[in-house]
């Protein structure tokens, strides 16, 4: 990869700001505990940098906000519906466009129309919500991304790749009639934002097409991983993110988007298929779950802004800051000698917090320990990627992810490099003081993605 | 009749394109004779919903711009749980994106195979949700409610001796839930008085059945109250509305409605243990519980629109300028609904197009003849919307052919009321020339969203 110096000033300057208050540390220990020593359960108000998401979060360019304006509100056939469905066209190359008020809108009437009970549904590492509504639907995920990935140290430039001797052992085992599709993410969320290569799409279609099995693109943060194709893949130096984006979607059937991502809205998402019986199918089921097809959920403005927002989305400037962000976080905390996973990811810095705190258990929580005391110390709000995200399989026991992670996840636009400096000095500040930090008891558990509303208390 | 003035005026302008009658023909044939198919820019006056389509104030497009897109714990939530809970009593306030959401989470936690979800009248899509997870819903609706063209006040109120005589029959341990819809969208807009509110109460209380309050038209209804059932007239919408929740043990709301927000929903509730298992809902189809699948803008606006829709100017207006297109119809002897509703003038499509039979659809040709008119886009709550097939595959008529004329909340002036009217008018004298439909595609479910059409010849 190219060396990323100061290259990455931002291709826009601020026309909007929004106040942040600043907090004592007795304000923050008192409502850390009232959250439960979880994160996601912190007032926003009580939060000085909050990396809790990147989705959603992002701030809207001018031109986006133009588009909230030109919002054509009418329940049926609005035209910011057509300028959407244009773009999605355009973009990414899909031919069928149903929107959704967000991505597991999408994920939900997927699920539902693809899997049947039984039913097996591979998948470059698991993501929360994805893998819930493939359950929920009756299947089951089988985890085929390649070892690389669940070892946080590897250097591999690809780590979100399919391993297709994994996958096809799974299609001799259960048959390819048991596998509707092969779930693929770009960007992996779960193995730290990690890419998966062009060339490993390409093998993964050949070796579809020979069982006749779909690819399914969770495409939330496709134009991010355009970029490290750009920067790391050979033959694609001289080509745009735009044109890498939509060769990526050639190689795949249909997609789940959460527009909250990669496309710079606060709301929206979508599903797209090739297959017009999928798409007849899903129109008839979007209107129970989101709205009628020609605005699924959303306001007509949130169409506009997305449509706009897609197209600045596969923009090389603005690709080339955002990620250059990320990494010069995390060549800060690289330097502190603090354990994040590598290569460093595309939306985020992920601490590995089992090496971080080796001296806690899994069952303590670490990451979920980790990202309280990050908030402690600064107030930098973070998440726990690890056994409490990870949840329960379907028997009732945890699952055990070999990751451990807590995520420091990077607002698309919002925050400056003074930000990014802070949220580095202080992660060092908890790393100086590690040993003495105890692990946590879960003492509420809900029934279903338990980390977005668990609640915990000191050991 | 004194005039009666928006308490507003207009910031910001949206342009509406005009066509000729030999396109919209074109347009309607190309969208199978279905309206929910037509693009909007082709639609000159779109009465199709007033839902999701009100023009916002400056007030809450400035809360829109102060929306917090925190993904947890946005101060824009607590404002909008604050106004929730003041207004409906209730402490457990759950965001939804909208109306429909909120319904299908609530009826997978009490509906299923075997129960009844009884009700003065469901809506079509609350409808859709219960018979999603298999329960049926059972509508009792006031007899004076089943008669388009007479005059009562409170036409949506509920049948409590018929509702008492199915509970006795069915069990009330069958019956998870009773849904008040207030006003009764599908059977005009029409008003449920405190009175009867007070009698649903006291028959559930008595089988210890919960009611929700379909609660999208709230602040319509409070106002109908107060200006028709005796010992109200003094009471400000508010205390009203209030009342109105405090009967109730939860209500879902469509914030699309009477909250003048473009997006939005919510459940709010007493009983927490039932909010517990919403919220378990919540996050996998909708988002986290401080956001529930919106925008922070958009929690914004719903908190401010809340207190904008109870403001009395404003319901005067509303209610009037309803009125107004009603009595304008009346006058020249059209069948219409009355009296009027809240938010919609209901024209009666069988007695408009009485040439045409049930099974051809009177209401939706009614539709579909006054976008050729005049390109006016209404919506058929008639045969296709709610009917069904028996075994031979024969049509079930619904009760009632309604073509529905929803008026979007300060977005059109007096002078396309008056153009409405004017085609309606004209639409009437030359009805003769417009014939039935016949379904040539259908979705299992809320077929009229996306049903295809053909006209038979005349």
């Amino acid at each position: 990869m190219k060396p990323i110096t100061n290259s990455w000033a931002e291709p826009y300057k601020m026309k909007m700001v929004e106040l942040i208050k600043m907090t004592t540390p007795a304000q923050r220990k008192k409502a850390l505990k009232e959250a439960g020593y979880n994160t996601f359960l912190l007032k926003s108000e009580d939060v000085y940098i909050d990396l809790l998401t990147d989705s959603g979060t992002s701030a809207m360019s001018d031109r986006q906000w133009a588009g909230m304006m030109l919002g054509d509100e009418a329940y049926a056939g609005s035209k910011n519906y057509y300028h959407l469905e244009d773009v999605v066209k355009e973009i990414y190359g899909y031919k069928y466009l149903i929107p959704t008020h967000q991505g597991r809108g999408a994920e939900n009437i997927l699920s539902k129309i693809l899997i049947k009970k039984g039913d097996i549904v591979p998948g470059n590492m698991y993501f929360t919500t994805t893998r819930l509504h493939q359950e929920l639907a009756g299947g089951r995920f089988e985890d085929v991304v390649i070892d690389e990935a669940h070892d946080p140290e590897n250097e591999f430039p690809f780590k979100g790749n399919v391993d297709l001797i994994k996958l096809d052992k799974l299609v001799k085992k259960y048959g390819a009639s048991k596998i509707p599709y092969v779930s693929i993410a770009t960007s992996v969320n779960m193995a730290g934002g990690q890419p998966i290569s062009m060339q490993n799409l390409k093998d993964l279609r050949a070796f579809t097409k020979k069982y006749n099995i779909r690819i399914i693109h969770d495409m939330t943060r496709v134009a991010e991983n355009a970029y490290f194709i750009q920067q790391k893949e050979k033959g694609f130096s001289n080509k745009s993110v735009r044109e890498i984006v939509k060769e990526i979607c050639s190689y795949t059937d249909g997609a789940t988007m959460s527009a909250k991502k990669d496309a710079l809205v606060n709301i929206g998402g979508f599903m797209t298929t090739n297959e017009w019986e999928v798409f007849e199918e899903a129109r008839n089921m979007v209107v129970v779950y989101e709205g009628l097809h020609t605005y699924g959920g959303l306001a007509g403005r949130d169409m506009e802004a997305m449509a706009i927002g897609i197209s600045e989305s596969v923009d090389d400037d603005h690709i080339r800051a955002r990620v250059g962000q990320v990494i010069y976080l995390g060549e800060k905390m690289i330097n502190y000698g603090i354990p994040i996973v590598k290569p460093i990811g595309g939306h985020g810095i992920f601490v590995d917090a089992k090496k971080f705190l080796p001296h806690l258990s899994q069952d303590d929580f670490p990451a979920q320990t980790l990202a309280a005391e990050i908030y402690l110390d600064s107030g930098v709000r973070t998440m726990e990627r690890g056994i409490v995200s990870a949840g329960r399989k379907p028997n009732g026991d945890n699952y055990y992810p070999k990751l451990e992670l807590v995520r420091f996840t990077i607002p698309r636009r919002v925050y400056t490099q003074a930000h990014m400096d802070v949220i580095a000095e202080s992660t060092l500040r908890v790393y100086g003081r590690r040993e003495k930090i105890k692990g946590l008891k879960m003492v509420y558990e809900p029934k279903y993605l338990r980390f977005f509303q668990a609640r915990f208390a000191k050991i | 009749m004194q005039t009666i003035i928006e308490p507003f005026r207009i910031k910001s302008v949206e342009p509406i394109y005009f066509n000729t009658r030999e396109e919209r023909i074109h347009n309607l044939k190309k969208a199978h004779y279905n309206l929910f198919l037509l693009n909007s820019k082709d639609v000159l006056i779109d009465l199709l919903t007033d839902s999701g389509t009100s023009a916002m104030s400056a007030e809450q497009w400035a809360g829109i711009m102060r929306g917090d897109e925190s993904y947890a714990g946005s101060p824009s939530y607590f404002r909008f749980e604050n106004a929730v809970q003041d207004i409906t009593g209730m402490p457990v306030v759950i965001p939804t994106h909208q109306g429909r959401a909120s319904e299908k989470i609530l009826f997978n936690i009490l509906g299923g195979k075997g129960k009844y979800i009884i009700s003065n009248t469901l809506f079509d899509t609350t409808r859709a949700n219960i018979e999603y997870t298999g329960a049926v819903g059972k509508d009792f609706l006031c007899p004076e409610g089943k008669i388009p063209s007479l005059n009562a006040p409170f036409k949506g109120n509920a049948d409590i001796s018929a509702m008492e005589n199915f509970i006795t029959i069915t069990g009330a341990e069958n019956i998870p839930l009773c849904i008040i819809t207030v006003t009764n969208n599908s059977g005009g807009g029409q008003p449920v008085s405190m009175q009867n509110l007070k009698e649903v109460k006291k028959l559930c209380n008595k089988y210890k059945i919960p009611i929700f309050i379909d609660a999208c038209r709230f602040a319509e209804n409070s106002y109908f109250i107060k200006k028709r059932e005796p010992g109200y007239e003094n009471i400000s919408v508010k205390e009203i509305a209030r009342e109105m929740f405090s009967l109730a043990d939860g209500c879902t709301m469509s914030a699309k409605k009477d909250a003048f927000a473009n997006i939005g929903g919510f459940i709010a509730m007493r009983n927490e243990n039932l909010a517990k298992e919403c919220r378990n809902l919540l996050v996998i189809t909708e988002g986290f519980p401080t956001y529930g699948g919106l925008a922070g803008r958009d929690l914004e606006a719903i908190a401010i629109g809340l207190y904008e829709v109870m403001e009395e100017n404003y319901l005067q207006y509303r209610i009037r300028s309803i009125e107004y297109l009603c009595n304008k119809l009346l006058d020249h002897n059209i069948p219409v609904m009355q009296p009027a509703g809240g938010h919609a003038v209901y024209l009666d499509g069988k007695a408009f197009m009485s040439h045409i039979p049930v099974e051809q659809y009177p209401a939706q040709a009614l539709a579909c003849a006054l976008y050729i008119d005049g390109g006016i886009r209404g919506v058929e709550i008639g045969s296709l919307m709610f009917g069904k097939y028996n075994e031979a595959k024969s049509l079930i008529p619904a009760p009632l052919e309604l073509v529905r004329l929803a008026i979007p909340r300060r977005v059109y002036t007096q002078s396309h009321i008056d153009y409405v009217a004017e085609v309606i008018i004209e639409t009437f004298k030359k009805r003769k020339e417009f014939p039935g439909l016949k379904i040539i595609e259908e979705a299992p479910l809320l077929r009229h969203f996306t049903a295809k059409l053909e006209t038979l010849n005349p």
